[in-house]
This record gives structure tokens, C-alpha cells and sequence, in this order.
């Protein structure tokens, strides 16, 4: 399908927190409640509308487990955006997120956009981190914050919509640089006339037009 | 349609090389297309956005199925694409079971002998012949197999009509003329040998019908019989790990380790080489300012140097130039043996290299159900890009460090624990970005190249061989009992029951049960009927009398001794003495 941008997406955070089931909560729109442990890395895309125009997610979605830590590292370059998850009823998930933070600084072009996550909202009765505590940690380290259920779908579009929003307002003030792929964004067909992954026939063209 | 398939095609994979290619003007402007789509392993399950994502060269994601479930044992599978020298990750992997039986036997449970057949293919010049493969080669290795059906597998004396024992004995001449009998292993290693061959000659039509270009190694890991057996073409490589140490299941076959070969051919028909090459090995290669003086060379026949006068023909490319992993066969390729490359000519002079390649594959045995078996025993396969970044020792290392990571005894996780072995690998051979290059964590180069590995635990086969066996063996028992299901010391023995009666008394530790059972001699006198149980005496004594009437035919594998039996042990004519593990091009580079 065609888009006007695509942006690379890379979703980081404790093992177990849900960060594979926002995934699939955002892309299949279910809920798993058990889900095989991430080893590598997964693959999701949506499609998403903003300010009128189609933008295509590529999401990537890590392994939490330390032992995988050093491969994670691997997959920051070249994200727009990143999804920092915590577990709201694990405090130590939340105690963790000045070491992901840092790896992801440290890793990443340094205009991507974070968006901080207590997930697991649903489980208000085992809660252990407060909303509050997590609004602050955002603020004091400029990201965007928002308490989601994977379970019951609440704020997972938001999140990952604002997410986009935020980085598409920055290509719109030209922070990003958007021929630069190592940036996570790439410009869609239907915007460039001269892509070159386009096939040079009449007929690819025609495909293309057909769809959008 | 035709037009909007081939552009749903093209949209889905791709890139320059996925284009199908318009067919030369004897085709009469007839459109060529790929036989097989451009995809990664089946596996994976991946969907084309997937496959767009996985071919990331900045990031060079390390893939891993996300469904465990879908390989055999939990085996571990990474691979990685290459950092940017094409568009593709040209590695193709297969993962297959399935069971080998007659039609007639279809409906018995058991009856049927189910096998594993674990395949890398690494490709070169292009993707078509690494997925040609990797969507065939194991249909054809099963038909190879389905051919020799009744030296691996002895049919079920299924209501004693006689039509089986015709079948599985065609040797009424053993008397007076014996057949050389023959163990499981040579029919085994045959049907190997003629799947690479014919893969190799299909592909070759093909190229002719399809856009299929380019060509590719080919390692195959087959557990049957109890047994694993390693068939080998190209640079790829198989190694047994255990306890952290490496034994080697394969050999590389490159310029370098299949140099005698090569110059044989060269010396023996020189028209192939249009005298734009020489057969003849300089050290070091002659310049133009030699012309006229001595320099040291060795012809075909020679192990060791001589002078000669340095003429202008000298100054012609040596067949095979370079060292170790640098080498070349004229001056183009890498590897000598794998299955495709009808078309490859070298760089330079154009001439065709394919006659000099060989779709050879040497196998080699280890006999999994006669030795004892850890669970953290693996046979880890992979492409060139894993070995040369990192050795058969290195690789058994990081292996144990892995599994040690995931415990066998933790149940919740131990599932992941080959899959992180082998994600370990492709990591330590990647490394990570540094700039514009690729460094591992000890600081030296990573490979560019794509990587994939499979790491395949061998405990879980075994287990599933011996209680097959058992099955089999009770269903050859019930298959033998006379209508009244009650033994008669008069009933003589058939063929067949002797043949499973004989079958029962083959323990765990006894590997010659294929030579056993094909040096049975439909001859046999009526003699007193056994009642089949392990322990039986009469048996064993048969056993032991069969064995020794068989004696020079039979080959014994001694678990404590041997290792790695190579099938091919009688003059490997592909690779003469290059192919010795202790050459120096064998292991590290």
C-alpha cells in the first residue's frame, strides 16, 4: 500500500512488561494473554492517517531479556520513534528505565522521539507505580507519557499515534532529516515522483495511483 | 493479469535483481520468470513487509522464527543479511520431516520410518539457484530415498503374500554368485549423493526455462535411521559441539582445499580452459620480468617444487590463485562445489567455470543411536559468514555459554534455548556497527557477508529414533504371529521373520543393524523359529554367525574409536588429498 512516510518505530523496556502485546494490540487489534518470549526482534506495520496523510509504522519489537541486551543495542540506530515501556505493577520495571534511557541516548539519532509507557493499567488493584511518579520521570526527561492496557486497548492507538504526531510535527519543522534514512524515516512513493523503487513502466505507475 | 502478477510480484520483492529478466530475442520476446518467488525460509512465516525489513543493511536485524514451534526439537535457527554487497540475503534455509514408507504400509502406524532433513544453501551471483534448491532438494532426496526403501526400511510381513519378500530380497543368486552386502549407510549415502546431482542437473533446465541465476553451496543435516549424516558442496559447514568442544562434520571445498582436482582437470582437458589459463602452480607467480630466468613452479603430478625457464605462456592465470579463504578458481569464484552456476564465466577471458565445479557432496556418518547423548549436544550448521568470523572452537564455546543461559531443567524456558545459541552466533560473527564497518566484541572485523545457522539439539533424535524402533519392532512381531497368535516350534521361519526375529536382538549399542538385515540370504534353510525377545540366545548367535559370514562387507563403527566415519571413505576422486581436516585451508583462516 502506498504512504506518504514510513517511520521506524522500536519498542524497548523490561522483559514481560507487554511491550510484544501493545504490538498486537496496535497491529492485529487482540490480546494475548500468554505470549512466547521475544528472543531476536519482531516485525509490525499499520497504517496510520495524520493531518490528512498516510504514514505507514514499521515497528520494531525487542527482546527485554538481559541476555539480549547487547543485540537490542543493535536496533536502536535508525528508529524515529521509541516506545519505553514499563510495568505499572512492577516497580522494578520502572526502576529500570534510567539504564534503557540511557541505552537508547546512547544509541539512537538523538532527535527520537520517546514516548514513556506504564502499561498494564487494567491491574489498577496491584498498581505499583503511581501515574504520578511516571508523569514526573517524563518530565524531567522530556518525553511523552502515557498509561495503556495491551488487554483492553486502552491508549495503545494513542500512543503509538502520538508518537507519529510528534515526529511528524518535527519533520514539519524540519528537525528531521528526511533524506537521511539512518533517521527511521523514509519518504513513500506517492510523494516522490522519481523513487527509484518504483518500477520505470506505465503500468507500475498506474498500480500505484490506483491505490491511493 | 499477466502484467499485474508480475507487478504484485515485482512490488512484493523488490529491487534490481528481482525484476524478471526480458528473455534474449531467440525467445521471441516470451517473458522469462523466476521458477520460485524471492522469500526467506519457510519457517519463518514471514510476511513480504517482513521479508523488506530483514533485508535492512544499515541494521542487519538478527532474525529468529517467531513461532519456536515450527523447526523440529526447538532446533535454533538466525540468520542475518549481508551489510549492502546485494540487494538480498542470498542464504536459503529448509527444514523438512517426514516419513519414509511404502504405499502399501501407509495406514500402520510405525511402519513408516520417520526422518529429519535440516538444509542451508548459500547462494552467490544471484538468489535463483539457493531458492530453486531450497524449494526442491528435499523432495528429491525423498524420492532418492523412497528408491532404496527396502535397504533402510524391511517390509512388514503383511498378511505373507509374498509381495514383499520379493521385493526386499532380490538376491536369488546370493548363492552361488554373493552379492556384495551392503550396510544402510552406502544406500543412505547414495540417495544423498544422487539428490545433489540431480538438483544440480534440474537446476541447469531450469535456467533454461526461468530467471533463475546464480548459484549456491548446500550442507544437508538428514536423521534417519538412527543416524546422522552430513552431505557437504561448498563452503558451508556442519559441526558436532559437545561439552564445548567442536568435531567437524564437514569439509570446505574451496580453490584452496580442491587445488589437485582443479589442476588435474585443467592438465587433462586443456580445451577447457582456452589457453587463457595455465594448470600449472608458480611460487610466487611469474611477472614479465621473469621471461627468460628460473622460477620455481610444480606441475599436476608433482608434491614438491621444481625450475623451469620462465616463457611467455607462463605468465597466463594459474586455475587456482590465492590462499586459503582468498582463493580463486579462475580468478572469479570461491567455492568449488555446489549445485547451479550453468551460466558463470570467468571475469576475465569469459570462460565458462562451470565444468570445473563439482555438485559433489561428500557425507559423513555419526551414529547417533550408539553413543550417549547430552542434552546440550548440538550439531550447529552454518554459512561461510558464521566460520570466518568465527572458529569451530569458538563457535562450541559460545554454544555451551548460551545453553548454560537457558538451562535444560528450567521449563518455562528451556524451549529458547538453541534459538538463543544461535542468535549468539550470528551476533558474534556480525558484531556491530562501527562507523561504517562491522566489528565484533573482541574488536576485529565482522563479516559483510549474510550469516545463517542453525542449531539442531541431537538428544531429542535420538529419543524419537529408539521409540520408534520399538514400535517398528512390535509391529514386525505382531506382523510374524500366525493367524492363532500362538508360536509353533514347527513353523519355519521366513525370510522376514528371521529378519525382524534378528531385528529384536539389535540393541542400542549394536550399529550394524543395516548390514545385518541386507546380509540376510533369502537361501536360508527352515530352522527353529525364534521367539523374539532382546535377550534371546538363538538370536544372538544367528547374529554373530551372519556377522562374521559378512565380515569384510560389514562395517563397524566403533562408538569409542570413531567419531565421524566418512562415507565416502574410498577415494573421494573430487578432492584428493586437499580435503584432509589437517590441511591447512581446512580450519581456522
Amino acid at each position: 500500500m502506498s504512504y506518504a512516510y514510513l517511520f521506524k518505530y522500536i519498542i524497548i523496556g523490561d522483559t514481560g512488561v507487554g511491550k510484544s502485546c501493545l504490538l498486537l494490540q496496535f497491529t492485529d487489534k487482540r490480546f494475548q494473554p500468554v505470549h512466547d518470549l521475544t528472543i531476536g526482534v519482531e516485525f509490525g506495520a499499520r497504517m496510520i492517517t495524520i493531518d490528512g496523510k498516510q504514514i505507514k509504522l514499521q515497528i520494531w519489537d525487542t527482546a527485554g531479556q538481559e541476555a539480549f541486551r547487547s543485540i537490542t543495542r543493535s536496533y536502536y540506530r535508525g528508529a524515529a520513534g521509541a516506545l519505553l515501556v514499563y510495568d505499572i505493577t512492577r516497580r522494578e520495571t520502572f526502576n529500570h528505565l534510567t539504564t534503557w534511557l540511557e541505552d537508547a541516548r546512547q544509541h539512537s539519532n538523538s532527535n527520537m522521539v520517546i514516548m514513556l509507557i506504564g502499561n498494564k493499567s487494567d491491574l489498577e488493584t496491584r498498581r505499583e507505580v503511581k501515574k504520578e511518579e511516571g508523569e514526573a520521570f517524563a518530565h524531567e526527561h522530556g518525553l511523552i507519557f502515557m498509561e495503556t492496557s495491551a488487554k483492553t486497548a486502552a491508549n495503545v492507538e494513542e500512543a503509538f499515534i502520538n508518537t507519529a504526531k510528534e515526529i511528524y510535527e518535527k519533520i514539519q519543522e524540519g528537525v528531521f532529516d528526511i533524506n537521511n534514512e539512518a533517521n527511521g524515516i523514509k519518504i513513500g512513493p506517492q510523494h516522490s515522483p522519481t523513487n527509484p523503487n518504483l518500477p520505470q513502466s506505465g503500468q507500475g505507475a498506474g498500480q500505484g495511483g490506483g491505490c491511493c | 493479469m499477466f502484467n499485474k502478477v508480475r507487478n504484485a510480484l515485482y512490488n512484493a520483492v523488490g529491487g534490481v535483481e528481482a525484476l524478471p529478466a526480458v528473455a534474449d530475442g531467440e525467445d521471441q520476446g516470451r517473458m522469462r520468470v523466476p521458477k520460485f518467488p524471492y522469500a526467506r525460509p519457510h519457517f519463518l512465516l514471514f510476511q513480504q513487509d517482513e521479508v523488506q525489513v530483514s533485508a535492512d543493511h544499515q541494521i542487519r536485524p538478527i532474525i529468529v522464527p517467531r513461532d519456536i514451534s515450527k523447526l523440529p526439537w526447538s532446533s535454533g535457527y538466525a540468520e542475518t543479511v549481508n551489510a549492502g554487497k546485494s540487494t538480498w540475503n542470498e542464504d536459503q534455509a529448509c527444514v523438512q520431516q517426514r516419513i519414509l514408507v511404502r504405499d502399501s504400509e501407509k495406514h500402520i502406524q510405525g511402519a513408516g520410518m520417520p526422518y529429519t532433513y535440516f538444509a542451508l544453501f548459500d547462494g552467490h551471483a544471484g538468489y535463483g539457484a539457493a531458492v530453486a534448491a531450497a524449494n526442491q532438494l528435499h523432495n528429491v532426496v525423498h524420492k532418492k530415498l523412497m528408491d532404496v526403501i527396502d535397504h533402510i526400511l524391511p517390509p512388514l510381513e503383511l498378511g505373507n503374500n509374498g509381495v514383499h519378500l520379493e521385493s526386499s530380497t532380490p538376491r536369488g543368486m546370493s548363492l552361488w554368485f554373493p552379492e556384495k552386502a551392503l550396510p544402510i549407510d552406502a544406500f543412505i549415502t547414495g540417495a544423498l549423493e544422487l539428490a545433489f546431482n540431480e538438483m544440480d542437473a534440474q537446476i541447469g533446465e531450469d535456467k533454461k526455462k526461468y530467471v533463475m541465476k546464480g548459484g549456491c553451496t548446500c550442507v544437508v543435516a538428514l536423521f534417519i535411521a538412527g543416524k546422522l549424516y552430513v552431505a557437504n558442496a561448498g563452503d558451508s559447514r556442519a559441526v558436532r559441539c559437545s561439552l564445548g568442544k567442536p568435531y567437524p562434520m564437514s569439509n570446505d571445498f574451496t580453490p584452496s582445499t580442491e587445488r589437485r582436482r582443479l589442476q588435474q582437470l585443467a592438465a587433462h582437458k586443456p580445451e577447457l580452459l582456452s589457453n587463457n589459463f595455465t594448470h600449472l602452480e608458480y611460487n610466487p607467480r611469474p611477472g614479465r620480468a621473469l621471461i627468460g630466468r628460473k622460477i620455481l613452479y610444480r606441475d599436476v603430478y608433482m608434491t614438491g617444487w621444481a625450475y623451469k625457464t620462465c616463457s611467455p605462456e607462463d605468465l597466463r592465470t594459474p586455475v587456482v590463485t590465492g590462499e586459503g579463504k582468498r582463493s580463486r578458481l579462475l580468478a572469479t569464484i570461491g567455492v568449488t562445489r555446489g549445485l547451479g552456476d550453468h551460466e558463470l564465466r570467468s571475469i576475465i577471458h569469459n570462460t565458462p567455470i562451470k565444468p570445473f565445479l563439482s555438485s559433489q557432496a561428500e557425507i559423513k556418518i555419526y551414529n547417533i543411536e550408539a553413543h550417549n547423548i547430552n542434552e546440550s549436544d548440538v550439531l550447529v550448521m552454518g554459512t561461510d559468514g558464521l566460520w570466518d568470523v568465527t572458529s569451530n572452537e569458538r563457535t562450541a564455546e559460545i554454544v555451551q555459554h548460551s545453553l548454560h543461559n537457558f538451562p535444560f531443567g528450567d521449563k518455562a524456558n528451556a524451549k529458547y534455548r538453541f534459538t538463543s545459541a544461535a542468535q549468539d552466533l550470528v551476533m558474534h560473527s556480525r558484531g556491530k556497527p562501527e562507523g561504517h564497518n562491522w566489528q565484533t566484541s573482541g574488536g576485529a572485523p565482522g563479516t559483510i557477508d549474510d550469516i545463517s545457522v542453525f542449531v539442531i539439539p541431537l538428544a531429542p533424535y535420538k529419543s524419537e529414533w529408539e521409540a520408534w524402533k520399538k514400535l517398528n519392532e512390535e509391529l514386525h512381531y505382531s506382523a510374524k504371529l500366525p493367524p492363532s497368535s500362538t508360536i509353533s516350534s514347527e513353523q519355519p521361519a521366513t525370510d522376514v521373520g528371521l529378519r525382524s526375529a534378528v531385528n529384536q536382538t539389535t540393541g542400542p549399542s549394536d550399529s550394524i543393524t543395516g548390514p545385518l538385515q541386507n546380509g540376510i540370504s533369502s537361501s536360508t534353510a527352515p530352522i527353529e523359529v525364534f521367539i523374539p525377545q532382546p535377550d534371546d540366545v538363538n538370536a544372538s548367535e544367528l547374529r554373530l554367525a551372519e556377522i562374521s559370514l559378512d565380515a569384510e562387507e560389514v562395517t563397524v563403527i566403533d562408538p569409542e574409536e570413531t567419531d565421524v566415519s566418512n562415507g565416502e571413505s574410498e577415494s573421494p576422486p573430487a578432492s584428493g588429498d586437499n580435503a584432509d581436516p589437517t590441511s591447512p585451508n581446512y580450519c581456522e583462516r
